[in-house]
């Protein structure tokens, strides 16, 4: 097991090595530069700047500059920000995503699995249509506009929480409720299309049979059985929520790191760019390696060696 | 409330539309002065709030739109980064409200030698930076220094050109080798600007330039303390060190940055605000919102929800709208190839260049009647325009329309053109490539006047939305034959609008090259009466507006919401992010 774990960990080595390549080039490849403005700089002055930032070498050499200092931890300068390094501003917005991704993840689970659990016990009746009406409304609503709803309910109209910043607790609530709106709804169809399967499987007909009471039939056998599919998208969706939403952090105004995805490309920063590009691949390859780990614990069935 | 709430809503087409990845940072801001007695609009400042009328909080609360990208003075360039600067910074010279140049941290008026090549400074009396370091005339020669120094890189360093020895050093950049640091010491020992005493500043320029005061007014020739700067983290609100009239005393980034009075500020104004509390929500709905919710107290309206913040009962007074030194513009190609200075090889099948063609250019701009495309597309805010110079700029010329909004001879010339290209009828010459950077609210704009010409002419066109950067580049090559387009004043002078029309210029979006033009731009850059000079950029523009090389359509205006109890707000067109941000220390907050 620990081989296997061991394993894994070393294969994201070469995935996110073929992620940087892929990516590096591909945007050098697209037109444009970080220069660039509505109003042209003067030559000059773009030469100048692509001497101090190493820009004017050829890409293969501008890749290895990159990936020497990739190793040794420094993610170079930003050339939106020519004040601050990428390190620091991906340290700066880094624990303020996380926090509202694990909140969000948190919600997403504590709301989303119980939904489809009910969903499917109350098969093909009331429960049910309540249920999958709310996911499927869920799954409609794009998040921006559940945000602007949530605004203009709760913040303007209401005035329960701010309309947006970052600052306590009260702040956190909404774009919480917006960004958790999404995996919610997914994660209670796939936890009741689970349930709706398990409680056809002979096993649970037995369990029945045998006499247990209703209550311990779900919770021993259905629930743990269901779950393991509901996990393999856990992963994917933790890696989506803890490296952060462009959307939801620009609508609410949070200093995360999220809103670099977008800008990144935009302003063309560059360095910026490819530390957000290899968060996330990082995040994404590492976080289905919980998960195959953790299948292991959940089904007896499943061992690695 | 129903329609407020579905104004809101309204807003979401934007963001949807700001998920397509537009970040279009504007270029630089208007930021120096007009001339005196130039026919700028109207600076108005309101009307100051007597003392016992003051909140007791003086407290300010706006927002920036976006994290500034750098608080070093020397190398800021973008409108955000300069709001926050002109709180914090101060040189020798700076504006009056009605932005003519006044002494600053000098103590009066530049002594200017006989051939008006030599500038002298006389520092104030007791000057202090918000550390309690003394402000000293060496200060100041650092700081331009340092903004020249191909070491830095600064984006705004061109703009001291006509100093001495500036251009040697511009003239370093993108050098191979790479010049050594001795060398480049050497140069900047140089460069016209000295410190002969702790209070005394010497600027001596390469050519006459009368302009130049204006560009000492700027962010870039404050004074700048070697000893702070050299610093890491200088810019940092632990660290900074202002010579202005607030000091930096937060910066969270992506999230806030507060500002606090400089108990040092030497200026005749003090500060009444105790705070500015600046946000940085980078979705105008969201500020808007904000607003609304009362936790800001300025915000710039976005453009989808002027129509229903104008018509609410509560906000519609509250609304400011600013003229700005801007003007919105579409480009024809006029078909000469930016690298060759020749027509594009294409072009030598006229049909393939319909653009080029002069009656094909003017048949398409008087088929669009720009009354009814500022109200389809910008919910009326803002006024027709027909030249390049616009209101405020000496030089502009109002009665300059040479081809008004006149549908029949549209067709008139549309049919001369069509002749001369060659074809039966304009949709035989195929789809016109008409670009634009997408994302960023032109998507209206570019389909009025697609739609317009189609039922003008049958013309057809296919409508390009590219990403920002990419864009601008297809642009400058040339790869459109029609282009969003639009200019803000660096500062208020003809030279600096027509300047886009030079053959071959940086700027020159519209592929345009006419030797008389550029033959009357020199010849008004070396005149120095004004009144005569003024007329030469007059006859150039007549030769560029003649020739319909681009389409113009409206002089920008702004509409904010500013709360009531906001008083004593020094508005001018120079203003880069709100109301009144060249003056921040003017502003108060009244009881309510």
């Amino acid at each position: 097991m620990i081989a296997y774990i061991v394993r894994r960990i070393l294969w994201i080595i070469p995935v996110l090595f073929t992620v940087s390549i892929i990516t590096f080039f591909l945007m050098h490849a697209v037109p444009g530069g970080p220069w660039d403005r509505d109003k042209a700089l003067p030559k000059a002055t773009v030469d100048r700047l692509n001497a101090k930032y190493g820009l004017d070498d050829p890409v293969y050499v501008q890749y290895i500059t990159w990936a020497t200092k990739f190793v040794q931890g420094d993610l170079g300068p930003s050339y939106r920000y020519t004040d601050r390094t990428v390190n620091e501003i991906v340290a700066d917005g880094f624990w303020t995503t996380v926090q509202l991704g694990v909140m969000a993840f948190i919600l997403a689970v504590v709301v989303g699995v119980p939904l489809g659990i009910f969903a499917a016990l109350g098969h093909n009746r009331g429960p049910d249509y309540l249920a999958t009406s709310v996911s499927i409304v869920g799954i409609a609503t794009p998040s921006f506009v559940l945000s602007i709803l949530l605004i203009v309910f709760f913040a303007v109209q209401l005035g329960w929480f701010p309309t947006g910043g970052w600052k306590g607790p009260q702040y956190w609530v909404l774009p919480t409720i917006a960004l958790a709106g999404f995996p919610i709804a997914i994660i209670a169809r796939y936890t009741r299309a689970s349930m709706l399967e398990v409680t056809r499987k002979d096993y649970i007909r037995t369990a029945h049979s045998k006499g247990l009471p209703g209550q311990s039939v779900v919770s021993r056998h259905m629930i743990r059985n269901a779950l393991i599919p509901v996990i393999t998208i856990l992963g994917p969706t933790l890696a989506f929520l803890v490296t952060g939403s462009f959307i939801i952090e620009r609508i609410f105004g949070i200093p995360g790191m999220g809103q670099f995805y977008i800008t990144s490309i935009s302003t063309r920063d560059y360095s910026l760019l490819m530390a957000m590009t290899m968060l996330y691949a990082f995040a994404v390859a590492f976080l289905n390696v919980v998960v195959d780990v953790l299948y292991a614990y959940i089904d007896p069935r499943i061992r690695y060696s | 409330m129903q329609k407020r709430l579905f104004g809101i809503l309204a807003s979401v087409a934007v963001i949807v539309a700001a998920c397509g990845g537009a970040t279009s940072s504007s270029a630089p801001p208007a930021s120096a002065a007009a001339p005196g007695g130039s026919e700028a609009p109207a600076a108005s400042a309101t009307p100051v709030a007597s003392a016992a009328n003051l909140a007791d909080q003086q407290i300010l609360h706006i927002d920036l739109g976006q994290e500034p990208p750098t608080l070093d003075p020397d190398k800021a360039q973008d409108s955000t980064s300069i709001s926050v600067l002109h709180g914090l910074n101060r040189g020798l010279v700076f504006f009056d409200k009605d932005l003519n140049i006044v002494p600053a941290l000098a103590a009066k008026m530049p002594e200017i030698s006989s051939d008006a090549k030599t500038l002298t400074f006389t520092l104030k009396d007791g000057l202090k930076y918000s550390n309690g370091d003394p402000i000293l005339a060496k200060d100041f020669v650092y700081g331009i220094k340092r903004t020249l120094d191909p070491r830095l890189a600064a984006p705004y360093a061109y703009v001291l050109a006509e100093m001495e020895g500036a251009n040697d050093l511009l003239a370093l950049a993108g050098k191979d080798p790479a010049p050594s640091d001795a060398d480049i010491q050497k140069l900047l020992d140089k460069v016209g600007i000295s410190a002969p005493d702790d209070k005394t500043v010497v600027v001596k320029l390469a050519t006459p330039a009368a302009y130049f005061l204006d560009v000492l007014a700027l962010w870039i020739a404050v004074p700048v303390e070697e000893s702070w700067i050299t610093k890491p983290n200088a810019t940092e609100a632990a660290n900074y060190v202002s010579s202005g009239p607030f000091v930096l005393d937060k910066w969270a980034h992506n999230s806030q940055i507060v500002l606090k009075p400089n108990p040092n500020w030497s200026g005749d104004v003090k500060p009444t605000l105790t705070e500015i509390d600046m946000s940085m929500t980078t979705e105008p709905a969201q500020a808007q919102a904000a607003y609304e919710a009362g936790e800001l107290d300025m915000v710039q309206t976005p453009s989808e929800d002027v129509t229903r913040v104008k018509a609410d009962p509560t906000l519609g007074p509250q609304v400011v709208d600013l003229k700005q030194l801007g003007v919105t513009y579409y480009t024809f190609n006029n078909g000469i190839d930016p690298k060759t200075l020749k027509p594009f090889a294409k072009c030598a099948d006229p049909k393939k260049c319909p653009t080029a063609n002069k009656d094909f250019r003017i048949a398409l701009t008087q088929a669009i009647d720009k009354k009814a495309f500022i109200d389809a597309t910008f919910a009326g805010v803002g006024e027709p325009a027909s030249s390049i110079v616009m209101p405020g700029i000496p030089g502009y010329q109002p009665d300059l329309d040479p081809y008004p909004f006149n549908l029949d001879q549209a067709k008139q010339h549309m049919t001369a053109a069509l002749a001369a290209l060659g074809v039966p009828d304009a949709a035989s010459l195929g789809k016109l490539k008409f670009g634009f950077n997408s994302g960023a609210g032109h998507e209206p704009r570019v389909a009025f006047l697609a739609e317009a010409w189609k039922q003008a002419f049958g013309l057809q066109t296919e409508q390009i939305g590219s990403d920002f950067a990419v864009f601008l580049q297809q642009r400058t090559a040339g790869q459109y034959d029609l282009a969003r387009d639009g200019w803000n004043a660096d500062y208020p002078h003809a030279n600096n609008q027509l300047g886009l029309f030079v053959c071959g210029g940086g700027n020159n979006d519209s592929q345009y090259c006419n030797p008389d033009f550029d033959a009357l731009m020199k010849q008004a850059a070396a005149e120095t009466d004004a009144t005569k000079a003024t007329a030469l950029y007059n006859q150039a523009q007549t030769i560029v507006m003649n020739d319909a090389a681009v389409l113009p359509l409206r002089f920008q205006t702004v509409t904010y919401e500013v709360q009531p109890y906001v008083k004593g707000i020094t508005s001018t067109p120079s203003d880069s992010q709100l109301p009144g941000d060249v003056f921040y220390e003017t502003i108060q907050i009244e009881k309510h």
